[in-house]
Protein backbone atom coordinates (compact mmCIF):
# COMPACT_ATOMS: atom_id res chain seq x y z
CA UNK A 1 0.00 0.00 0.00
CA UNK A 2 2.55 2.76 0.74
CA UNK A 3 4.75 1.61 -1.96
CA UNK A 4 1.40 1.97 -4.11
CA UNK A 5 1.04 5.75 -3.02
CA UNK A 6 5.17 6.43 -3.18
CA UNK A 7 4.34 5.68 -6.91
CA UNK A 8 1.53 7.57 -7.67
CA UNK A 9 2.94 10.83 -6.04
CA UNK A 10 6.29 10.15 -8.72
CA UNK A 11 3.97 9.53 -11.84
CA UNK A 12 2.02 13.21 -10.66
CA UNK A 13 5.32 14.67 -10.43
CA UNK A 14 5.58 13.12 -13.84
CA UNK A 15 3.03 13.59 -15.02
CA UNK A 16 2.89 17.47 -14.14
CA UNK A 17 6.43 18.40 -15.83
CA UNK A 18 5.37 16.79 -19.10
CA UNK A 19 2.26 19.14 -18.61
CA UNK A 20 4.54 21.92 -18.40
CA UNK A 21 5.93 20.81 -21.38
CA UNK A 22 2.66 20.50 -23.32
CA UNK A 23 2.13 24.03 -22.66
CA UNK A 24 5.38 25.08 -23.21
CA UNK A 25 5.23 23.18 -26.57
CA UNK A 26 1.36 25.02 -27.18
CA UNK A 27 2.67 28.66 -26.55
CA UNK A 28 5.28 28.04 -29.18
CA UNK A 29 3.03 27.04 -31.55
CA UNK A 30 0.45 29.65 -31.30
CA UNK A 31 3.39 32.20 -31.37
CA UNK A 32 4.56 30.80 -34.10
CA UNK A 33 1.60 30.82 -36.25
CA UNK A 34 0.57 34.35 -34.57
CA UNK A 35 3.84 35.80 -36.23
CA UNK A 36 4.49 33.81 -39.86
CA UNK A 37 7.80 34.01 -41.08
CA UNK A 38 6.81 36.75 -43.95
CA UNK A 39 9.96 36.73 -46.81
CA UNK A 40 10.23 40.45 -47.47
CA UNK A 41 10.91 41.34 -50.93
CA UNK A 42 14.43 42.59 -51.74
CA UNK A 43 15.47 46.17 -52.34
CA UNK A 44 17.15 47.55 -55.19
CA UNK A 45 19.97 49.47 -55.54
CA UNK A 46 22.97 50.47 -53.80
CA UNK A 47 22.73 51.66 -50.31
CA UNK A 48 24.68 54.00 -48.28
CA UNK A 49 24.93 54.20 -44.49
CA UNK A 50 23.93 57.62 -43.08
CA UNK A 51 25.56 57.49 -39.59
CA UNK A 52 22.75 54.32 -38.23
CA UNK A 53 20.38 54.80 -41.03
CA UNK A 54 20.68 52.80 -44.55
CA UNK A 55 19.56 54.70 -47.08
CA UNK A 56 18.27 53.00 -49.84
CA UNK A 57 18.15 53.72 -53.36
CA UNK A 58 15.07 55.60 -54.47
CA UNK A 59 13.12 56.98 -57.70
CA UNK A 60 14.58 60.86 -58.41
CA UNK A 61 12.00 63.63 -58.39
CA UNK A 62 10.04 63.65 -61.61
CA UNK A 63 7.51 65.38 -63.38
CA UNK A 64 5.52 64.39 -66.29
CA UNK A 65 2.18 64.65 -68.16
CA UNK A 66 -0.36 62.56 -68.33
CA UNK A 67 -3.33 61.27 -70.53
CA UNK A 68 -5.64 63.92 -68.58
CA UNK A 69 -2.68 66.86 -68.91
CA UNK A 70 -2.97 66.32 -65.20
CA UNK A 71 0.79 67.03 -63.80
CA UNK A 72 2.33 63.80 -62.59
CA UNK A 73 5.11 63.76 -59.97
CA UNK A 74 6.38 61.72 -56.85
CA UNK A 75 3.99 63.26 -55.12
CA UNK A 76 0.87 61.34 -56.36
CA UNK A 77 2.46 58.26 -55.56
CA UNK A 78 3.52 59.16 -52.01
CA UNK A 79 1.95 55.74 -49.74
CA UNK A 80 1.22 54.73 -52.79
CA UNK A 81 2.58 50.95 -54.67
CA UNK A 82 3.04 51.49 -58.10
CA UNK A 83 3.38 49.58 -61.56
CA UNK A 84 6.24 51.17 -63.77
CA UNK A 85 7.30 50.44 -67.30
CA UNK A 86 8.78 52.13 -70.58
CA UNK A 87 6.39 51.78 -74.19
CA UNK A 88 5.35 54.30 -76.80
CA UNK A 89 2.15 53.40 -78.85
CA UNK A 90 3.22 53.13 -82.08
CA UNK A 91 5.32 50.44 -81.47
CA UNK A 92 4.92 47.07 -82.82
CA UNK A 93 7.20 44.98 -80.81
CA UNK A 94 7.18 43.97 -77.29
CA UNK A 95 4.86 46.62 -76.26
CA UNK A 96 1.78 45.06 -77.37
CA UNK A 97 2.79 42.22 -75.68
CA UNK A 98 3.44 44.57 -72.54
CA UNK A 99 0.39 46.17 -72.29
CA UNK A 100 -2.12 42.93 -72.66
CA UNK A 101 0.11 41.81 -69.30
CA UNK A 102 0.18 45.09 -67.76
CA UNK A 103 -3.48 45.21 -68.41
CA UNK A 104 -3.90 41.73 -66.31
CA UNK A 105 -2.10 43.50 -63.33
CA UNK A 106 -4.75 46.52 -63.93
CA UNK A 107 -7.85 43.84 -63.57
CA UNK A 108 -5.86 42.57 -60.72
CA UNK A 109 -5.37 45.46 -58.32
CA UNK A 110 -8.52 46.80 -59.57
CA UNK A 111 -10.01 46.70 -56.02
CA UNK A 112 -7.21 48.17 -53.99
CA UNK A 113 -7.05 51.57 -54.67
CA UNK A 114 -2.96 52.17 -52.84
CA UNK A 115 -1.70 50.29 -56.01
CA UNK A 116 -1.40 52.74 -59.18
CA UNK A 117 0.27 51.86 -62.59
CA UNK A 118 2.56 54.23 -64.41
CA UNK A 119 3.62 53.70 -67.77
CA UNK A 120 5.97 56.23 -69.36
CA UNK A 121 5.95 57.12 -73.27
CA UNK A 122 9.59 56.81 -74.74
CA UNK A 123 8.61 58.46 -77.69
CA UNK A 124 6.60 61.63 -76.04
CA UNK A 125 6.98 64.13 -79.30
CA UNK A 126 4.71 61.13 -81.19
CA UNK A 127 2.72 60.22 -78.20
CA UNK A 128 0.71 63.57 -77.22
CA UNK A 129 -1.53 64.24 -74.02
CA UNK A 130 -4.16 63.88 -76.93
CA UNK A 131 -2.68 59.97 -77.98
CA UNK A 132 -1.92 59.00 -74.82
CA UNK A 133 -5.94 59.98 -74.09
CA UNK A 134 -7.18 57.90 -76.95
CA UNK A 135 -4.63 54.77 -75.91
CA UNK A 136 -6.30 54.76 -72.77
CA UNK A 137 -9.50 54.91 -73.58
CA UNK A 138 -9.29 52.49 -76.09
CA UNK A 139 -7.77 50.25 -73.40
CA UNK A 140 -11.08 51.12 -71.48
CA UNK A 141 -8.69 51.77 -68.42
CA UNK A 142 -9.50 54.58 -65.49
CA UNK A 143 -6.80 57.50 -65.71
CA UNK A 144 -6.31 57.62 -61.85
CA UNK A 145 -5.37 54.09 -61.62
CA UNK A 146 -3.40 53.89 -64.82
CA UNK A 147 -1.40 57.32 -65.62
CA UNK A 148 0.22 56.89 -69.14
CA UNK A 149 2.79 59.85 -69.04
CA UNK A 150 4.87 61.77 -71.46
CA UNK A 151 7.13 64.58 -71.28
CA UNK A 152 10.58 65.59 -72.05
CA UNK A 153 12.03 62.63 -74.00
CA UNK A 154 15.68 63.27 -72.35
CA UNK A 155 14.14 63.35 -68.94
CA UNK A 156 12.21 60.00 -69.62
CA UNK A 157 15.37 58.47 -71.41
CA UNK A 158 17.35 59.86 -67.35
CA UNK A 159 14.89 58.41 -65.08
CA UNK A 160 14.39 55.36 -67.19
CA UNK A 161 18.39 54.74 -67.02
CA UNK A 162 19.51 55.97 -63.80
CA UNK A 163 15.98 55.53 -61.43
CA UNK A 164 14.25 52.45 -62.77
CA UNK A 165 17.57 50.41 -64.28
CA UNK A 166 15.25 50.05 -67.38
CA UNK A 167 17.11 50.35 -70.68
CA UNK A 168 15.59 53.02 -72.74
CA UNK A 169 17.42 54.43 -76.00
CA UNK A 170 16.53 55.86 -79.41
CA UNK A 171 18.35 53.63 -81.99
CA UNK A 172 17.83 53.92 -85.77
CA UNK A 173 18.72 51.33 -86.70
CA UNK A 174 15.79 49.39 -85.27
CA UNK A 175 12.49 48.21 -86.96
CA UNK A 176 10.55 51.40 -84.41
CA UNK A 177 13.77 53.26 -83.97
CA UNK A 178 14.34 52.14 -80.18
CA UNK A 179 15.31 49.81 -78.00
CA UNK A 180 13.69 49.11 -74.65
CA UNK A 181 13.36 46.86 -72.22
CA UNK A 182 10.31 45.03 -71.74
CA UNK A 183 10.72 45.32 -67.67
CA UNK A 184 8.11 46.03 -64.88
CA UNK A 185 9.38 47.69 -61.69
CA UNK A 186 7.84 47.54 -58.53
CA UNK A 187 7.91 50.67 -56.59
CA UNK A 188 7.18 50.46 -52.94
CA UNK A 189 5.68 53.37 -50.57
CA UNK A 190 9.21 55.05 -50.16
CA UNK A 191 9.94 55.28 -53.93
CA UNK A 192 12.22 51.79 -53.83
CA UNK A 193 12.29 49.39 -56.55
CA UNK A 194 11.54 45.99 -55.03
CA UNK A 195 10.86 43.71 -58.05
CA UNK A 196 11.88 43.85 -61.77
CA UNK A 197 9.87 41.41 -63.50
CA UNK A 198 9.27 40.62 -67.78
CA UNK A 199 6.41 42.05 -69.02
CA UNK A 200 6.03 40.12 -72.18
CA UNK A 201 5.89 36.64 -69.73
CA UNK A 202 3.06 35.67 -68.40
CA UNK A 203 4.46 33.57 -65.36
CA UNK A 204 5.99 36.52 -64.47
CA UNK A 205 3.79 38.93 -64.42
CA UNK A 206 1.90 35.99 -62.42
CA UNK A 207 4.93 36.72 -59.61
CA UNK A 208 4.62 40.75 -59.74
CA UNK A 209 0.71 40.07 -59.23
CA UNK A 210 1.59 37.94 -56.12
CA UNK A 211 4.63 40.19 -55.03
CA UNK A 212 2.23 43.26 -55.13
CA UNK A 213 -0.19 41.58 -52.11
CA UNK A 214 3.29 40.88 -50.49
CA UNK A 215 4.38 44.10 -50.79
CA UNK A 216 0.39 45.75 -49.41
CA UNK A 217 0.91 43.42 -46.04
CA UNK A 218 4.82 44.92 -45.44
CA UNK A 219 4.19 47.12 -42.59
CA UNK B 1 -16.16 -14.68 -108.84
CA UNK B 2 -16.38 -14.45 -112.13
CA UNK B 3 -15.38 -11.81 -114.94
CA UNK B 4 -18.41 -9.82 -114.48
CA UNK B 5 -18.50 -9.92 -110.60
CA UNK B 6 -14.78 -9.13 -110.66
CA UNK B 7 -15.35 -6.07 -112.15
CA UNK B 8 -18.37 -4.63 -110.90
CA UNK B 9 -16.20 -4.63 -107.84
CA UNK B 10 -12.88 -3.21 -108.75
CA UNK B 11 -15.46 -0.26 -110.47
CA UNK B 12 -17.26 0.08 -106.34
CA UNK B 13 -13.29 0.61 -105.04
CA UNK B 14 -12.31 2.59 -108.11
CA UNK B 15 -15.34 4.82 -107.41
CA UNK B 16 -14.52 5.00 -103.73
CA UNK B 17 -11.13 5.41 -103.84
CA UNK B 18 -12.04 8.88 -106.42
CA UNK B 19 -14.87 9.90 -103.56
CA UNK B 20 -11.87 9.64 -100.97
CA UNK B 21 -9.35 11.74 -103.24
CA UNK B 22 -11.61 14.45 -104.31
CA UNK B 23 -13.41 14.63 -101.15
CA UNK B 24 -9.47 15.31 -99.63
CA UNK B 25 -9.19 17.70 -102.43
CA UNK B 26 -12.27 20.06 -101.98
CA UNK B 27 -12.36 20.05 -98.32
CA UNK B 28 -8.54 21.75 -98.88
CA UNK B 29 -7.52 19.59 -95.99
CA UNK B 30 -4.55 18.18 -98.01
CA UNK B 31 -1.04 18.19 -97.74
CA UNK B 32 -0.74 21.92 -99.18
CA UNK B 33 -3.00 23.01 -96.83
CA UNK B 34 -1.30 21.68 -94.29
CA UNK B 35 2.24 23.59 -94.72
CA UNK B 36 -0.01 26.84 -95.61
CA UNK B 37 -1.42 26.34 -92.28
CA UNK B 38 1.70 25.69 -90.45
CA UNK B 39 3.68 28.26 -92.73
CA UNK B 40 1.09 30.68 -91.89
CA UNK B 41 1.02 30.06 -87.92
CA UNK B 42 4.72 30.48 -88.04
CA UNK B 43 4.63 33.76 -90.23
CA UNK B 44 1.71 34.92 -87.79
CA UNK B 45 3.72 35.01 -84.88
CA UNK B 46 6.56 36.87 -86.03
CA UNK B 47 4.52 39.69 -87.68
CA UNK B 48 1.15 39.54 -86.11
CA UNK B 49 0.71 38.13 -82.71
CA UNK B 50 2.61 40.42 -80.85
CA UNK B 51 -0.73 43.03 -81.43
CA UNK B 52 -3.49 41.04 -82.62
CA UNK B 53 -2.91 38.27 -80.37
CA UNK B 54 -1.79 34.83 -80.73
CA UNK B 55 -5.74 33.78 -79.75
CA UNK B 56 -6.33 36.39 -82.44
CA UNK B 57 -9.05 38.48 -80.01
CA UNK B 58 -7.14 41.69 -80.63
CA UNK B 59 -6.68 43.87 -77.60
CA UNK B 60 -9.68 46.77 -76.27
CA UNK B 61 -10.11 49.10 -79.28
CA UNK B 62 -6.74 49.42 -80.01
CA UNK B 63 -5.75 46.64 -82.38
CA UNK B 64 -9.11 44.29 -83.59
CA UNK B 65 -9.75 41.02 -83.74
CA UNK B 66 -9.29 38.75 -86.51
CA UNK B 67 -11.26 36.13 -84.56
CA UNK B 68 -14.49 36.45 -85.61
CA UNK B 69 -13.69 39.27 -87.31
CA UNK B 70 -16.58 40.66 -89.60
CA UNK B 71 -14.45 43.35 -91.47
CA UNK B 72 -12.03 40.06 -92.66
CA UNK B 73 -14.93 38.26 -93.67
CA UNK B 74 -16.42 41.00 -95.69
CA UNK B 75 -13.83 42.85 -96.93
CA UNK B 76 -11.20 39.85 -97.62
CA UNK B 77 -9.69 41.34 -100.36
CA UNK B 78 -8.68 44.20 -98.68
CA UNK B 79 -7.67 42.47 -95.81
CA UNK B 80 -5.15 40.60 -97.60
CA UNK B 81 -3.58 44.05 -99.36
CA UNK B 82 -3.49 45.75 -95.84
CA UNK B 83 -1.40 42.37 -94.85
CA UNK B 84 1.19 43.73 -97.26
CA UNK B 85 0.84 47.51 -97.44
CA UNK B 86 -0.84 48.25 -93.97
CA UNK B 87 -3.69 50.42 -93.18
CA UNK B 88 -4.34 54.16 -92.33
CA UNK B 89 -7.29 55.53 -90.33
CA UNK B 90 -11.10 54.36 -88.84
CA UNK B 91 -12.12 51.01 -89.41
CA UNK B 92 -15.08 49.54 -87.99
CA UNK B 93 -14.97 45.77 -86.84
CA UNK B 94 -17.52 43.76 -85.31
CA UNK B 95 -19.81 47.72 -84.98
CA UNK B 96 -16.37 48.81 -83.00
CA UNK B 97 -14.16 51.94 -84.47
CA UNK B 98 -10.56 51.15 -84.51
CA UNK B 99 -7.93 53.84 -85.29
CA UNK B 100 -4.36 53.10 -85.04
CA UNK B 101 -2.50 52.73 -88.00
CA UNK B 102 -1.15 49.09 -88.42
CA UNK B 103 1.98 49.18 -90.60
CA UNK B 104 2.38 46.89 -93.57
CA UNK B 105 5.11 44.35 -93.91
CA UNK B 106 6.23 44.97 -97.85
CA UNK B 107 8.53 42.29 -97.82
CA UNK B 108 5.84 39.47 -97.46
CA UNK B 109 5.69 37.54 -100.90
CA UNK B 110 1.73 36.97 -102.05
CA UNK B 111 3.07 33.07 -101.11
CA UNK B 112 3.31 34.06 -97.55
CA UNK B 113 0.40 36.17 -97.43
CA UNK B 114 -1.76 33.31 -98.74
CA UNK B 115 -0.38 31.34 -95.79
CA UNK B 116 -0.86 34.15 -92.96
CA UNK B 117 -4.64 34.81 -94.93
CA UNK B 118 -5.01 31.11 -94.55
CA UNK B 119 -3.35 29.91 -91.04
CA UNK B 120 -5.80 33.39 -90.12
CA UNK B 121 -9.16 31.74 -92.16
CA UNK B 122 -8.83 28.31 -90.50
CA UNK B 123 -7.83 29.11 -86.75
CA UNK B 124 -9.80 29.92 -83.31
CA UNK B 125 -12.71 27.36 -84.58
CA UNK B 126 -13.09 29.15 -88.02
CA UNK B 127 -13.22 27.04 -90.89
CA UNK B 128 -12.82 28.15 -94.57
CA UNK B 129 -11.04 27.14 -97.40
CA UNK B 130 -7.48 27.18 -97.93
CA UNK B 131 -6.51 30.39 -99.59
CA UNK B 132 -4.75 30.21 -103.17
CA UNK B 133 -1.76 32.63 -104.53
CA UNK B 134 -4.05 33.23 -107.19
CA UNK B 135 -6.85 34.84 -105.06
CA UNK B 136 -4.03 37.15 -103.08
CA UNK B 137 -2.24 38.19 -106.78
CA UNK B 138 -5.75 39.57 -107.43
CA UNK B 139 -6.28 41.03 -104.53
CA UNK B 140 -3.20 43.00 -104.69
CA UNK B 141 -3.49 44.10 -108.32
CA UNK B 142 -6.67 46.19 -107.49
CA UNK B 143 -4.85 47.62 -104.30
CA UNK B 144 -1.62 48.52 -105.65
CA UNK B 145 -0.30 51.52 -104.30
Amino acid sequence: MKSFLINWSVVNRQWSAGRHLFYLFCCTLCFSACTPKVEKLPIFGERELNGKDTVFHTIAPFQFVDQDSAIITNAIFKNKIYVADFFFTSCRTICPIMKTQMLRVYEATKDLPDVLLLSHSIDPEYDTVALLHDFANRLGVQSNRWHFVTGVKDSIFKIAQTSYFATALEDKTEPDGYIHSGAFLLIDRLGRIRGKYDGTKDDDVNRLIEDIKKLRNEQ
Amino acid sequence: MNNSQRSAFNRQWSIGFMTMILSIGCSGKGPKYQQYFAQGQTLYEKHCSNCHQRNGQGLGLVYPPLNGSDYFEQKFEASLCLIKYGIQGEIIVNGKSFNKPMPGVPSLTELEIAEIATYVSNSWGQQHDIVEIHQVTAALNKCHQ
